[in-house]
């Protein structure tokens, strides 16, 4: 069957409308099941207890340092299961063929992916960044400057939710090795998490270029999430003919 | 492509200028007052540097071409050029910790240039990984993957002017007086033609070992 060059015209509408109904129809499964929220949002409180139990003891001045460290590192944790098992759930119903095969845009399947996986990781923030504020006092200027947190959160986030849903839909389409996906994803997604990391600790230390580091993380985002869009049907299905020398 | 005697010319430039490039390095040129001789690894560490982000993105260009018209010769090249990489970024990050530990004292000091190249060869080798081990129809998703290792480049260029960094700006490339110059082409064209001809030879490898693989199947 090929998937190459078939009608783009949908009956779902346009673009945005498709991607919203697909949110929609993630949402309403995972709201039946809740098993992506509730199994990542115990994860995050696991690894909390872990970081707590490892660095909690060290000295208030070091927490501004070790803080970003662990927050980034959190995500990149929680991002990879949280991909994982929404591919999974695809995997195992064969659906996410299903879905490439219907009326329906690829770039609508990629955004609507995206925007799923990146309100779970949000979800887990909300628990994981209060909760690293409270284990680590020197890191509350996490607390103290709520809306350059939440840019700061939702910047990161975004960036690595723009390369992981690529590369976690990339495997999902194919047979096994899972394991790939972990070496796959933690060195893709580690320079954007640099970015948001410097941001962190600038943050955290009251440097005055906070927001430029948060400009810069924009700018990332919005190269990544439109490399991620572009390369997500080639990625998928491939494009062309194969040519043989 | 492959079949012209390139390499080989390519192998005997490098026979000939990297015995040149040393005598260069280590006779003919002052040693710098305040690194004296540790700073000679410049001369070594700087082409690598240059050679590993050059063959990135020829990596990130040739998965575009394979990805968009699903040619073969540009999946070998990509291939060779990931493998390159590895090889110079390797040099590279064992060169700059030796001149990071006699200039600055540390050989590491988690500075963004560093973390950054040292990230771009963590992409690279999952790209290797990927190419090697991954199911049929894994080599688009190494494409994607060599090109935001490509996109990576421009990071690790800036890295040094965006973020304070103890690693020396890529302005004083410029500033170098023209002695130091002199010593440098030689071990950049030498470097180069030696890696440019390990490409190649591993292009047409690559090719072979597809042309077999093609044969067995059919």
């Amino acid at each position: 069957m090929s998937l190459v060059g078939r009608d783009k015209t949908s009956s779902m509408g346009p673009l945005p409308r498709q991607a919203w109904l697909l949110v929609l129809h993630d949402l309403r499964q995972e709201l039946r099941e809740r098993e992506i929220v509730s199994t990542t949002v115990f994860f995050t409180l696991v690894v909390l207890v872990m970081f707590g139990l490892s660095f909690a003891s060290l000295g208030t001045a070091l927490h501004p340092l070790i803080a970003p460290g662990l927050l980034w590192l959190c995500v990149m944790f929680v991002g990879s299961m949280t991909l994982t098992r929404i591919f999974d759930r695809e995997r195992e119903a064969d659906t996410l063929r299903a879905l490439l095969v219907a009326p329906v845009e690829r770039l609508a399947i990629y955004l609507a992916k995206a925007t799923v996986t990146l309100l779970v990781l949000l979800a887990c923030m909300a628990l994981l960044v209060p909760g690293l504020v409270v284990l680590f006092p020197g890191a509350s200027a996490l607390a103290t400057n709520p809306s350059t947190t939440i840019a700061l959160v939702v910047l990161g986030c975004l960036g690595y939710v723009a390369v992981g849903t690529l590369f976690a839909a990339g495997l999902a389409t194919g047979s096994g090795k899972h394991v790939l996906l972990a070496v796959v994803l933690y060195p893709v997604t580690s320079p954007v998490l640099l970015f948001a990391l410097v941001a962190t600790r600038a943050l955290l230390e009251h440097h005055p270029r906070v927001m430029t580091y948060l400009g810069q993380m924009a700018a990332v985002d919005v190269l990544l999430l439109v490399l991620g869009a572009w390369l997500f049907e080639p990625v998928l299905v491939g494009v062309g003919r194969a040519r043989v020398p | 492509m492959t079949r012209a005697p390139v390499a080989p010319l390519l192998f005997g430039a490098a026979l000939v200028l990297l015995p040149w490039s040393v005598v260069r390095v280590f006779l003919d040129t002052p040693i710098e007052r305040q690194m004296g001789t540790a700073q000679k690894i410049f001369y070594f560490h700087l082409p690598m540097a240059w050679i590993c982000m050059a063959f990135a993105v020829v990596c990130g260009i040739a998965a575009v071409v394979e990805l968009r018209r699903r040619s073969v010769v540009a999946g070998a090249v990509a291939v060779a050029s990931a493998e390159m990489v590895l090889i110079a970024g390797l040099g590279m990050l064992i060169s700059g910790p030796i001149w990071g530990h006699a200039t600055w004292g540390r050989a590491w000091t988690w500075d963004a240039r560093q973390v950054s190249a040292a990230l771009l060869w963590l992409i690279f080798a999952s790209y290797v990984l990927v190419r090697r081990y991954g199911a049929a129809g894994s080599e688009r998703l190494a494409a994607a993957l060599a090109i935001f290792g490509a996109a990576e480049v421009p990071v690790i260029y800036y890295a040094v002017k965006v973020w304070k960094t103890t690693h020396p700006t890529t302005d004083v490339v410029g500033s170098l007086p023209p002695s130091f110059w002199a010593a440098l082409w030689p071990a950049l064209c030498a470097l180069s033609a030696l890696s440019l001809g390990l490409v190649l030879v591993r292009v047409r490898l690559e090719l072979l070992a597809q042309q077999l693989e093609r044969q067995a199947d059919s």
